[in-house]
């Protein structure tokens, strides 16, 4: 017994002299969980990964609908977790928008998230541990994980003076608007500042993930929310790649199974390599506005159609 | 690699053969026992022959069959190897030999001899163990024992650190290098080499005292697989600290029946050669691991040369003053001859290893260059400014950030640290002296760091390297 609790008091004490790194991009989730928690009804809400948090513009949004918009997207690989902690806010007038990318789809731990992206996801608000699917099965290792990046950061601060991350370049948590959109990205939409692999979208089917999202849209309308589905941005290039049919055997599949509309028409899917910015899901601001309006357009149609 | 359920039925047919072979050696005499002991050598080789080595073999035989323009119509199977097939399999066989040999009774009890190849803790990755060792410790009754089981804790633990702490962390130097060699030069492939040195041993022998501190737990004692091989002077004696248990059974089974060292200088070199060449098989099959067997079997060979003019030179009185010196150099030679060798077991595929070895020399002039002009340029600003130096040197070999390097660093010289107090004695039994509270400790310590100084975060998995074979 006196080893354990030796054991917990060192890592107590590791844990409680680091606290999260500031400039980590998951810092804005917790802007995301203050407007869930305070904005007001009826809201829309859009949940995604990074393709929403670059590629919407709420402000354009809460302009032309007659809604409060919270962009909820954050990071492909926290998978469902945000989704479950927006299923905890819903109020009745909600709607709910879900965007998630292909990648999600390849296997269980995309979908549900994967431990090591978690860990640093729960670090930022503890109770988030609840939202995490399987949280008690999850726990040692994410609380693990969570030490060891604790460790490393302590470290790196005191090596470099600050938390040395090496791939964070521009994804840094302080580049969020009021609603949650990303816009470190704005402004160098001419040209294109990075080479974006022509790499094939994984359009796999993962039978768990469409009862999931099933079952996300029966407990979102019993709180008197509506669900709807926006495919993920989508890169001509890639487009082609992966080939018309897979993408409509995603879509397809997803109509089958469960009973979510699907917004935008997938004809119209695919938008010109130059709207992109780094990769074939994260828009630039030309290719964001776009999108935004499409979806504006998209979602009013569906509105009107369920009134 | 997998556990396939399905697959349990390899072990069953494994087990019921040699079962019946032990009793069938009993029973018979003369030739007859010759032949069970083929038909149990062919029933256990073929099982692991034609999952491990069928496609290596029919690869190869198509391949043969392109160069001289033959049509070869046999394909390769979708086979995966069962996990752990090497070890049973060599486990199993040593019991039908024993028996043969006379050297063990025959296991009459079907669960008894099915525990002694099944036993769990050194199931999927050894140590081989021997049925005169083993056999009988299963039928004893095992009571609780404070002491035996508290000491198998932390043959577990140490295990656990080595694995976790100090293998899966070089692996974040060596995998990045080791997957792209040709995108690297001397000092980097170097590096890399070196930590996988250190991978390998900290991974395989963390799994064997997991195994043996398990083992122990439940009452069994286990031979030991390790006794701190990188203090080895020479190859033979890296040999009789490394794997001992894999070494021995290729010595007892196949080094010895070949004529061992019996039957004359070219011949006893033959016999190692290929003893040695078969370990490389064993471990997988791949032309790389045949050659890192045929490595080793060319040091030991070359060894047999040199050992006697070296061991009078040592005893020289001019010598002598210089034995710690000699000893340090016997031991970083041995120590550069193996990790060499590692080179070959690490890459994947021949081209890479050949292209590692070839430039393991490269590009040293311009890295040391640099790293004079970045410490002495550091020294300028103090301490802290050769720190930076240091780093910007390490950091230009790896893609690591410096709280990685750090932290291997730390892990790196508690294992040294262990490393030489076990080498120098008892080390459980001297840190069983220790008052409680600071044991308890340091115990806390461990797990803590354990924990800390894993590389789960990172998301990649890493499975034990031998569990693959």
């Amino acid at each position: 017994m006196l080893v354990i609790a030796l054991t917990a008091l060192t890592i107590a004490g590791i844990f409680l002299a680091t606290p999260p790194d500031e400039k980590h991009l998951y810092q804005a989730s917790l802007l995301k969980s203050d407007l869930l928690r305070t904005t007001p009804s009826p809201r829309i809400i859009l949940v995604g990964g990074s393709n929403i948090a670059f590629g919407i513009d709420s402000e354009l949004m809460e302009s032309e609908l007659d809604f409060n918009v919270i962009n909820d997207g954050l990071h492909v690989a926290l998978g469902i977790a945000p989704l479950n902690e927006v299923q905890y806010f819903l109020r009745p007038g909600d709607i709910v928008i879900i965007s998630l990318e292909y990648y999600n789809f390849t296997d269980l731990d995309s979908f549900f998230g994967q431990p090591q992206y978690l860990a640093d996801w729960v670090e930022f608000s503890g109770e988030r541990i609840n939202f995490i699917h399987q949280p008690y099965n999850q726990m040692p290792s994410i609380y693990t994980m969570m030490l060891q990046r604790k460790v490393n950061r302590q470290l790196n601060y005191f090596l470099y003076g600050f938390s040395y991350d090496a791939g964070r370049n521009f994804y840094s948590g302080d580049l969020f608007n009021k609603h949650g959109d990303f816009i470190g990205h704005l402004g160098e939409s001419s040209g294109t500042p990075f080479e974006i692999a022509e790499s094939v979208y994984p359009v796999n089917l993962l039978d768990e993930a469409f009862a999931y999202l099933e079952e996300f849209n029966q407990l979102a309308q019993s709180k008197g929310a509506q669900v709807f589905y926006e495919a993920q941005a989508h890169r001509q290039a890639n487009c082609e790649r992966t080939g018309e049919r897979q993408l409509n055997r995603f879509f397809n599949l997803l109509r089958t199974r469960t009973t979510i509309p699907l917004l935008t028409d997938i004809d119209e899917l695919c938008l010109p390599d130059d709207y992109f910015y780094d990769m074939p899901y994260h828009l630039n601001e030309q290719g964001r506005r776009i999108r935004t309006e499409r979806l504006i357009e998209s979602l009013r149609f569906a509105l009107e159609g369920t009134k | 690699m997998a556990f396939i359920p399905q697959y349990i039925f390899i072990l069953f047919v494994t087990i019921t053969v040699d079962y019946f072979a032990g009793i069938g050696f009993e029973s018979v005499h003369g030739s007859r026992k010759k032949w069970i002991l083929l038909a149990s050598i062919l029933a256990n080789a073929g099982m692991l022959g034609f999952f491990k080595y069928f496609n290596f073999a029919n690869e190869n035989i198509a391949a043969l069959a392109n160069f001289i323009g033959w049509n070869y119509p046999i394909e390769s199977l979708e086979i995966i190897l069962p996990i752990g097939l090497s070890f049973h399999t060599f486990q199993s066989l040593s019991y039908t030999i024993e028996v043969y040999r006379g050297n063990q009774n025959a296991e009459r009890h079907f669960g008894y001899l099915a525990l002694y190849v099944l036993f769990y803790p050194q199931l999927v990755a050894g140590p081989i163990e021997r049925p005169q060792n083993i056999l009988h410790q299963l039928h004893t009754e095992h009571r609780f024992e404070y002491q035996r089981v508290t000491d198998g804790l932390k043959w577990m633990a140490w295990g656990m650190f080595k694995k976790v702490a100090i293998a899966d962390r070089m692996a974040l130097f060596v995998n990045p290098i080791y997957n792209s060699p040709t995108e690297h030069q001397g000092p980097a492939l170097a590096f890399a080499t070196v930590a996988f040195a250190i991978q390998i041993y900290c991974d395989f022998s963390g799994y064997s005292d997991i195994a043996f501190g398990s083992a122990q737990v439940m009452g069994i004692k286990l031979m030991k697989n390790f006794q701190h091989p990188y203090f080895a002077k020479s190859i033979p004696e890296f040999w009789r600290r490394w794997h001992i248990s894999l070494s021995t059974w290729f010595r007892d089974y196949v080094y010895i029946p070949l004529g061992g060292s019996r039957t004359g200088a070219r011949r006893t070199a033959i016999n190692l050669l290929i003893t040695f060449l078969i370990s490389g098989l064993w471990h997988g099959a791949n032309w790389t691991f045949v050659i890192w067997g045929g490595l080793h079997g060319l040091y030991v060979v070359l060894n047999g040369f040199v050992e006697h003019g070296w061991t009078r030179f040592r005893e020289l009185r001019f010598a002598k003053r210089f034995t710690p010196a000699l000893d340090g150099i016997s031991l970083l030679t041995t120590f550069g001859l193996v990790s060499f060798a590692w080179i070959f077991f690490r890459a994947a595929s021949v081209n890479d290893a050949f292209y590692i070895s070839a430039n393991l020399f490269s590009g040293w002039s311009g890295f040391i260059s640099q790293a004079v002009s970045l410490i002495r340029e550091g020294v300028h600003y103090g301490l802290w400014g050769f720190m930076d130096g240091t780093f910007a040197t390490l950091n230009s070999l790896s893609v690591l950030t410096r709280s990685e390097i750090i932290l291997s660093g730390a892990a790196f010289i508690m294992l040294v640290y262990v490393e030489l107090k076990q080498h120098r004695g008892n080390f459980i039994a001297q840190f069983n002296t220790l008052r409680p509270a600071y044991r308890f400790v340091y115990y806390a310590l461990l797990i803590a760091a354990t924990l800390a100084l894993g590389t789960a975060y990172t998301g990649v998995e890493q499975a034990f390297i031998y569990f693959q074979f």
